[in-house]
């Protein structure tokens, strides 16, 4: 497969005479290939938005490289503008044009037949409402006409921050499902949330970014496996001889108060199955512990936040004390193999 | 061309653009209703009274100038009740003048178009500097405030390239609006001159500074319209226009014209853009300083200077020229949030 979006080393700092300088991002690096559904997440302020405005050329990074499907960023961003669609953090539209007109606008300039701005609407669940202004759209409803415009250029590639903002249940079930009918048409997606499910059921690949750099990428089944404690939710007539056969095999064993065991350290089911039934206690349940996206999210943003510096003598305070690097070990996944690297 | 095209429509769909023009109409209608209300074709017997007046009025001028030349040359003596006999008796000579007095000057409650047409120009300009200004500001502030430069940015990720189109359409528009509401007011009053009053003396003279004025205008209209757009884009914001053009005068205009009177600056009147922009626009300013005078002399001509429309109409290019320049510079390279 070919990559899309490729960047690597992007730095990015912002500085005023107020607040002094912020690192954004900081030597970030993704790839993003021809097919993906590929979610981009990260806690608030950790460079996400910068990152994606850096690749559609509206900030100017302070150095690294950025290519959009072949072509490098933000110089020769117009020669594939045509096949790019992309939405920013709460796109914000004129209140007094109709849904209809804003999008008949941007396919005028861009150069898109004005017979789209229909069909989008129709795909985004808009077609009724696209008379009405937009001042009294809901905010989901404004969302939906910012994806209407990012899909206006019928593009190969879409990049959507926060796509799912201000959407109810039944909305951010439609997005998915746009989503989805996108990708199995062959458009590469690149979303940005913290709705953690929402990716997890959405996407196929995962960057997670903290502290403006990149804490880990690959598939997304692969990130949660490298996440994997190896656990297992353990019923049997008597917990507290069981947890003791367990331990005698070498297992970590809690005991929950509603006699219900967490075995850890068991990578298969049968160790557990054949310690306690060569005894005689008969396994009720014997369920794993699968990780989700959040917690292993969680786990590798810990204690994340903005890194923000006050002046210069502050700049290592934002960034983990030894190399600046993450706090948590940066997971690189093998792509033919899905193998967990600690680099 | 389709951006081009977008940004027409954009800027026609704007509610603010529109009210400007709602205003202009209200204004160009009040105006030529009470103009048509206030007017009459004057009768023939009037236009005979107006006449005789203005003979008498030119004949008296005359006789003026006539007893000045005889008590200069000592014909006739100078009696207490004799008026102003001045030096030189040219003054009073009616064929030096710069007007005579013309039977338009004796109608009343008639409209005379040559008479008016000046006036009334100088007020469609202001309204227009006006509208320009505002428009120009809000067409780019509003943009770059509500994120709808960023949309275009998307489409069109040649940041020069959308600004310039933005800056091009709207003095292309504006300059099409000044030209066409000049032409319908002008016509408008024109044509109540030739029906509900009389249209004066219309001379090739008339026209040709009619027509510089109106020229002078127009450039006006389009630099302030330029100037808004810059200093907004400047600003990211409308307000910094506005704000921008009240803080210039009440700091500069007021504040530092008192503090050079105070300092007693030589020729201060030179460092105010007011002055350059009555210069253009009336196409020569005259200004006075004393120091120009011998000292304790009073009023002299070496006092007076005088700003042209040429070096008005550098120093407006200049600004205009600094701030648009500023303006894409710091938008090609602004990290836009």
């Amino acid at each position: 497969m070919s990559a899309v979006i490729e960047i690597a080393g992007l730095r990015k700092t912002f500085r005023t005479l107020r607040r002094g300088s912020r690192v954004a991002v900081d030597g970030f690096d993704m790839v993003v290939e021809a097919g993906q559904v590929h979610g981009f997440l990260g806690p608030n302020g950790s460079g996400k938005t910068t990152t994606l405005r850096a690749l559609l050329g509206l900030v100017n990074a302070d150095a690294g490289e950025l290519r959009v499907l072949g072509a490098s960023a933000p110089e020769q961003l117009g020669r594939v503008a045509g096949r790019v669609g992309a939405i920013v953090e709460s796109p914000q539209f004129f209140g007094n044009f109709t849904g209809h007109r804003t999008l008949r606008l941007l396919a005028v300039a861009g150069g898109v037949p004005t017979s789209r701005v229909d069909e989008v609407l129709d795909q985004v669940g808009l077609r009724d409402r696209g008379e009405d202004r937009v001042k009294g759209y809901s905010l989901g409803m404004k969302q939906r006409l910012a994806v209407a415009s990012a899909l206006l250029k019928n593009p190969e590639l879409l990049i959507l921050d926060e796509p799912a903002n201000g959407l109810d249940p039944a909305g951010m079930r439609e997005m998915r499902e746009l989503m989805r009918t996108l990708a199995e048409a062959g458009v590469t997606v690149l979303v940005s949330s913290h709705l953690l499910a929402e990716i997890q059921l959405i996407c196929d690949h995962v960057t997670i970014i903290a502290r403006g750099r990149r804490v880990a990428a690959g598939r997304v089944d692969d990130v949660l496996a490298g996440h994997d404690p190896h656990e297992w939710r353990v019923r049997v007539a008597e917990p507290e001889r069981g947890a003791e056969l367990l331990r005698m095999v070498g297992l970590t064993v809690t005991v929950h108060p509603d006699d219900v065991l967490v075995v850890g350290g068991a990578p298969e089911s049968e160790l557990i199955s054949s310690t306690l039934g060569g005894q005689g206690l008969w396994v009720r349940e014997l369920t794993p512990i699968r990780p989700d996206l959040e917690s292993v999210f969680l786990e590798l943003t810990a204690g994340a936040t903005p890194p923000r510096q006050s002046d210069g003598t502050a700049a290592d305070d934002a960034l983990p004390a030894d190399t600046g690097a993450a706090a948590e070990p940066l997971i690189e996944l093998d792509r033919t193999e899905g193998r967990r690297v600690d680099a | 061309m389709n951006l081009v095209r977008a940004e027409v429509e954009r800027l026609a769909a704007r509610r603010f653009v529109q009210l400007m023009v709602l205003l202009l109409a209200v204004a160009f209608t009040v105006t030529t209703a009470t103009t048509l209300l206030g007017s009459h074709r004057p009768t023939t017997q009037e236009m005979y009274a107006a006449q005789t007046q203005a003979a008498q009025a030119v004949a008296a001028m005359e006789a003026d100038h006539t007893r000045c030349l005889r008590i200069r040359a000592g014909e006739i003596p100078i009696m207490e009740d004799a008026g102003y006999v001045p030096a030189d008796c040219g003054e009073l000579d009616p064929a030096r003048m710069e007007r005579l007095p013309l039977a338009t000057d004796y109608l009343t409650s008639v409209f005379v178009f040559s008479e008016e047409a000046r006036g009334l120009l100088y007020f469609l300009i202001a309204f227009l500097v006006l509208f320009g200004f505002l428009v120009g500001a809000s067409y780019i502030g509003a943009d770059l405030n509500s994120g709808g430069v960023v949309n275009l940015l998307l489409w069109r990720p040649g940041r020069l390239t959308v600004l310039g189109t933005k800056l091009g359409t709207l003095v292309g528009v504006v300059a099409a609006l000044s030209v066409l509401a000049s032409a319908l007011y002008l016509g408008t009053f024109w044509t109540i001159g030739q029906t509900a009053g009389v249209p004066g003396p219309l001379g090739g003279e008339f026209w040709g500074q009619l027509g510089a004025i109106y020229g002078r205008g127009l450039v006006l209209v389009l630099l302030t319209t330029v100037l808004g757009f810059g200093i907004a884009t400047l600003g990211r914001h409308t307000s910094a226009a506005l704000g921008a053009v009240a803080a210039y005068a009440v700091v500069w205009e007021l504040g530092a014209r008192l503090v050079l009177q105070i300092l007693d600056v030589a020729r201060a009147d030179l460092l105010m853009l007011s002055n350059y922009l009555g210069a253009w626009l009336s196409g020569r300013l005259e200004l006075w300083d004393d120091r120009g005078c011998p000292p304790g002399s009073g009023v002299c001509d070496g006092g007076t200077y005088v700003i042209t429309w040429g070096p008005a109409l550098l120093v407006l290019l200049a600004l205009t020229g600094a701030v648009t320049g500023s303006a894409f510079a710091a938008f090609r390279r602004r990290d836009l949030l």
